[in-house]
Parts: structure tokens; sequence; C-alpha cells
């Protein structure tokens, strides 16, 4: 994926008009019949559900009443705008999203560091450990979660809270944040092994060519490690950006919709499955998909700066 | 003394930095033993459920470890044994009457002495927990084998035959889009990227619609095939059979690592483009394809959300097609069987997990060429 951004700073290629111009469009249709099952599913299971929630946010539909759909205009997104439970569920989701995303980069990121240390005794064991977790249902996460910050015998409370002479956790806002912290420290796994496969691609050669002209080992890490790592940073954040959205990638982190940790998910869920104004909660999974394409637009953006895209190495690119 | 003295002259420097090496590294292993020790640490708590009673897990004053609460049965009736403060000490006796100002115990050591009165609010006494492993919560894991025995099949199943899906339309999708020169291509690699970040709940509302209409207009609970398939299972399985964006990623990305040449000796002798895809990318592609199945199977054995929203899609199929995951909710049992079944549910998953060889090596996405 990584050829488009430097292409964007390549000079233009010369046009060759090519002497097999056939044999490339052979090429060309045999590689469209293999991708085929993907650019049917995308038209089938993306595009056209995407375009008919649009159709059904200008709608009042309802799904008691499926034969009286009326258009409706803009009048669901207008209600929106009132809606203050619609936007504080929009901050809740953004601030999940800036609350997991951090502490699963920086600590996958960490861990990798440590992991490419080769004072670090038993990796075998260790790596899989680490993993493990990621691999847990999230039947399993939960009850593990809602067991620690039970007030009344949590062993949160019982062994930590206690002791120390704190107060309990109280169930609510701050249970919540708990099983947020537990849920993306559990989840690192992908992302930790992407680091850590990318740390140990780097030549070794250049770190003992740094270290020989006096560079020290932040300097190392923020002009050789960083920035040879770029991809598998931009890779790990496009996961979490997805956890954190709800969707779901590599590991499946999505609870229920109606008790999904992501407040505008759940508004959707409930504003679908118990009110059945299936209007409306389209046009909310709008106002979602307007957010997260954006957040993603300006990632994608921004990624050109600060990650780093070799020249394609020997072989052609697509 | 002498000769001491001489051998630390000579060896001082090396010596000092192999200690602090030494130390280093001790230290280091330490902390990060330790770290992974609070890491874990959580899991024990599903681990000691399972081994607890359900009247211990529903008392909220009950220990961490696990533990019963002793009782004495008196004229037929059980009674909770508490600690009771005496002038002779605490005594470990059974309640049996309980006012608001003294309450009436009975020795179990000494029965013949009667009912023993004693002054004072009875309510602010704790229950005597005496260290001990349930069973019943594996045994009502058990009791229940039939049933938890069809849920794991039905998720297996589904597994398997998205599996099956999944590896076929991805392989297929990740190898046009790393030999083939398609027009637009690099476009429709961003497209294919992009949709990784389109959250479930978009698109679900006019999934779910068109699933609901179908079901309506077939007028049926199970596809019209010649096999039976619940209606439950088609919206769990068919997604699969149009390939997942981030696998092709994956494996895209190793296809490109495999040199060019060999397709192209392939091409001399003959093979179209499916026989070099069979014998020259695949068998070199081994790891990462063994590494999207496991992530696959994981994911499906683990999914919930799909599996609990479409079971009311069929309600009259209801018992066959529930699945694995979410066998604690539907099971309706004790909260000690649900631990068990959570992490006998786990076993399979860690057990696959634990003994491959493939796994850990095969997640690299770095720009730097192998």
């Amino acid at each position: 994926m990584f050829e488009f951004f430097s292409r964007a700073t390549a000079p233009p290629k010369p046009k060759i008009i090519h002497p097999n111009a056939g044999l490339r469009r052979r090429e060309g249709i045999i590689g469209f019949l293999f991708i085929s099952p993907w650019l049917l599913g995308y038209v089938l299971l993306k595009l056209i559900p995407i375009l008919t929630a649009l159709w059904y946010s200008l709608t009042n539909f309802k799904m008691l009443e499926p034969d009286n759909i009326q258009f409706i205009g803009l009048a669901n997104y207008l209600y929106f705008l009132t809606d203050l439970t619609a936007w504080y569920s929009l901050a809740g989701s953004l601030g999940y999203f800036l609350t997991t995303v951090p502490v699963e980069l920086l600590a996958a990121l960490a861990l990798a560091a440590v992991f490419t240390s080769a004072r670090l005794r038993g990796k075998n064991i260790l790596r899989p450990l680490i993993f493990m977790p990621s691999i847990f249902s999230i039947g399993l996460i939960m009850s593990v979660a809602l067991g620690l910050i039970n007030p009344q015998n949590g062993w949160l409370n019982l062994l930590i809270m206690q002791p120390l002479g704190l107060p309990p956790v109280a169930p609510g806002a701050s249970s919540h944040y708990f099983l947020l912290a537990l849920l993306s420290i559990w989840s690192i796994g992908p992302g930790f092994l992407i680091m850590v496969g990318a740390m140990q691609g780097i030549p070794k050669e250049l770190h003992e060519a740094a270290r020989v002209d006096g560079a020290g080992p932040l300097t190392r890490l923020l002009k050789i490690t960083l920035p040879i790592i770029s991809p598998a940073i931009f890779f790990s954040l496009v996961i979490n950006l997805t956890s954190a959205f709800g969707g779901s990638m590599l590991l499946d982190r999505s609870y229920i919709f109606s008790e999904s940790l992501s407040p505008m998910e759940a508004y959707i869920a409930s504003t679908m499955f118990s009110n059945l104004n299936v209007g409306y909660a389209s046009a909310l999974t709008w106002v979602m998909f307007s957010v997260t394409m954006t957040i993603t637009i300006i990632i994608f953006r921004t990624a050109q700066r600060w990650v780093y895209f070799p020249e394609d190495g020997g072989h052609e690119s697509i | 003394m002498n000769l001491f003295k001489r051998r630390k002259n000579l060896g001082e420097s090396r010596l000092t930095t192999l200690l602090w090496q030494f130390t280093g590294s001790a230290i280091l292993n330490l902390v990060i033993f330790l770290l992974l020790a609070v890491y874990l640490s959580p899991l024990a708590y599903i681990v000691v459920n399972t081994v607890k009673t359900p009247k211990q897990l529903s008392d909220s004053s009950a220990p961490l470890y696990p533990a019963i609460n002793p009782e004495y049965k008196y004229n037929g009736i059980d009674y909770p044994v508490l600690s009771v403060p005496t002038a002779n000490g605490v005594k470990e006796w059974a309640i049996i009457t309980k006012r608001r100002t003294y309450a009436e115990f009975i020795d179990p050591q000494n029965p013949s002495a009667g009912l023993i009165h004693w002054d004072g609010n009875w309510y602010g006494l704790k229950k005597v927990y005496r260290p001990s492993l349930s069973w019943e919560g594996f045994a009502n894991l058990r009791d229940n084998l039939s049933y938890f025995y069809s849920r794991t099949l039905n998720t297996l199943m589904i597994a398997l035959i998205s599996e099956i899906g999944v590896l076929l339309s991805s392989i297929a999708v990740a190898y046009g889009f790393s030999r083939f020169r398609i027009p637009g291509g690099k476009w429709l690699f961003l497209l294919l990227i992009s949709t990784i970040l389109i959250p479930d709940i978009i698109t679900l509302i006019p999934t779910y619609m068109t699933y609901l209409k179908l079901i309506k207009w077939l007028n049926t609970t199970s596809v019209p095939l010649p096999f039976s398939v619940p209606w439950g299972w088609v919206p769990l399985i068919a997604p699969y059979f149009f390939s997942s964006a981030a696998f092709v990623f994956l494996l895209r990305q190793n296809f490109k690592s495999i040199p060019r040449d060999l397709d192209e000796a392939a091409m001399l002798d003959g093979a179209g483009p499916l026989r070099i895809l069979t014998s020259v990318i695949l068998p070199q592609s081994i790891p990462v394809v063994a590494t999207v199945a496991l992530l696959h199977f994981f994911y499906i054995w683990n999914e919930l959300r799909n599996a609990s929203l479409y079971i009311n899609l069929s309600p009259n199929a209801r018992p066959p097609i529930s699945f694995l995951s979410s066998v604690s909710d539907a099971l309706g049992i004790s909260p000690d069987a649900a631990a068990a079944v959570l992490l006998v549910s786990a076993v399979p998953v860690v057990v696959l997990f634990l003994f491959q060889r493939f796994f850990m090596q095969d997640m690299v996405v770095t720009g730097l060429e192998k």
C-alpha cells in the first residue's frame, strides 16, 4: 500500500507505448478476475449498504411500518443537531478513540523496544504470553473486568484500593475506564508482533554506523528505529483506529451492540433495535461514517509526512 | 592475598563490565517478569471463580480464595456457621435464631449443650470460611455437555466453512493485487485498505433489513439448499467468501516479497496464472497463510456480536444455531458454571496458539524488503 504514497513525490514516469499492449490488457483482465471476489463484495457488502443507509436516512422508515415510508428530506439530520444524547455519544466515542489508541500504540512500542534487546531472556516464552490475552473472547474479558471492579467484592477494591486506603472504585464512569484500559492493554498482541517484526528487520549495520558516528541511544531511537518502523506504526494505528470505531480487524473486540464500549455505536443500536427507528439510526450511522472517514483521511494524508516509504526495491510495483 | 590482588588487577575492567552487564540484564528481566505477572493477573480471577461455590460467589463478604462456609444441620435445617466473639474468645457457632438484640447459637462441636444465648446484633458477625475447592461449576458443565457440544460443533462448522471461503478469496485477491498490472490497481488497493476502516455499524442496518426481507420473502427458516442450513448462518458465513481486507493486505505483503524470477521461470515452462499461484506462490507462503487461517479461526471462535444479532433471524431454529461465544449468556447457569464455560472455551484457542510455529514470525509490515 505504501508505494501509493511515494508516488506523490516521485517524478512522473515518461509514457511509453508498449509494443505488447494486447498482452498487458490480458494481464489486466486476469488480474481483475482474481480481485473480482473483493470487488463484488465491496459493491454488495459495503457500497450498496452505505448508499441504502443514506436513502433510509432521508426517510421516516420505522421498522414496524415498513409499508409507510416517506421521503422527509434532511429532517433526521436536523433532529440530530438538536439531539444532545447523540452529541454526547459521539464525543464519548471520540474520547474512546483518543484514550485507547495512544495507550495501545505506546505500550506495544515500548514492549517491542525491550524485546529487541539482546539481554532479555526467554523471549520464546514471553512472546506467546504477551499475545495470549489478545485471543481471549470478549465474553471472558468482560467477565474478568466486571468481576475486578465489582463494588462489593471486586479484586481491585479488596487487593489494591483498600490496603492503600483509597476510596473504593464505584460503578459507572470509572469502571468504564477500567474496562477500556483492560481491553486496550489486553489487545496489544497484533500491534506488538508487528512492531517486534519491524524492529528485528532493521539492519544491524545502521545502528553500528550511527554508534560509530557518536549517536546516543535516544538519537538512534528517534533517527533510525522510529523512521524505519514507521510503516508498522502506521499499520497498527489503522488496526487500533478500526477497533476504536467498533470495527474489528485481526481481533474480535466487539461486544454486542447494546453494550458496546463505543457510546455512539450503542446509541445507534438502541435507536435501531429498541426504538425501531431505522431512518434516524441510518442518519446517525452516516454522521458516524463522515466522522470516521474524516479522521481516516487526515491520518492517511499526514502519513505522507511521517511514514517512511522506501523506494520499491527491485521488483515492479503494481 | 597477593595472587588474588594480581588477578583482580588483571581482570578488573572486564569483571566490572561483566558485573554491570549481568546486573542490567537481571534487572531488565525481573522488571519484564513482574510486568508480565501484573499483565496476566486478572486471568486468575476467572480461574479462581471456576472452583468457587455459587454461594461464595454471591456472598460479598466471602474471601478471595475458594472456600466454603461450613453449615450445621439442626432439626433437619442447615444453619451457617459464624465466628462469634464471646467472653471465652472467638467461637465458631451455627446461628439458629436471629433477633434484633440477641441471637441463639449452637456449638457444632458440642451440640448436646443446646442453644446458647448471645446478646448483641448478629448482623455484624462474619461467616466462617474454610479453604476448599468446589468442582460444581465443572460438574454443571458436564451435566450440560450435550448443550455445550452442539454449540461447539456449530461454532466449528461456521469456522470451517468461512475459513475455506476467506482463504480462497483472500489468496486470490492478494495474488491479483501483487502480480498483475491492473488499470487503477493502486487506487483499488487504497479503496480496499479504506474498507478496513468502515465501522460495522455503518453497513449493519441495510444488511440486517435485507436479510429480514429475504427470510420473509422466502418464507422459510432454512436456506433452500440440498442440505439444511439455518438462515442465521448465512450472514455469518457469506461475507467471508468475498475476502477480508486485512488478510489481503498481509498476504499481499508476503506475495510481493517472493522474487518474480520464479514466476517467470514457471511461465516459460508453460504455467498459467493459476498454476503459478498454486505451485510457486503458495508453497513459499505457507507461514503467512497459516497465520491468516489461525487469525480467522480465533476471530470466529470468539465472534459474539453478529452471532448474537442474527440468531434471532430464524427463531424456530434457535437451539441448533446458537454459538459458543454466547454460551454463557444463553445457558442461564450459575456464575461458577459460566466461569467454567468461559475458561473451557478459551482452552482450544490457547492450545492451538501455543503449539504452532508460524504465527509469531509472520506479521511483518515494513517498507524494507526482506
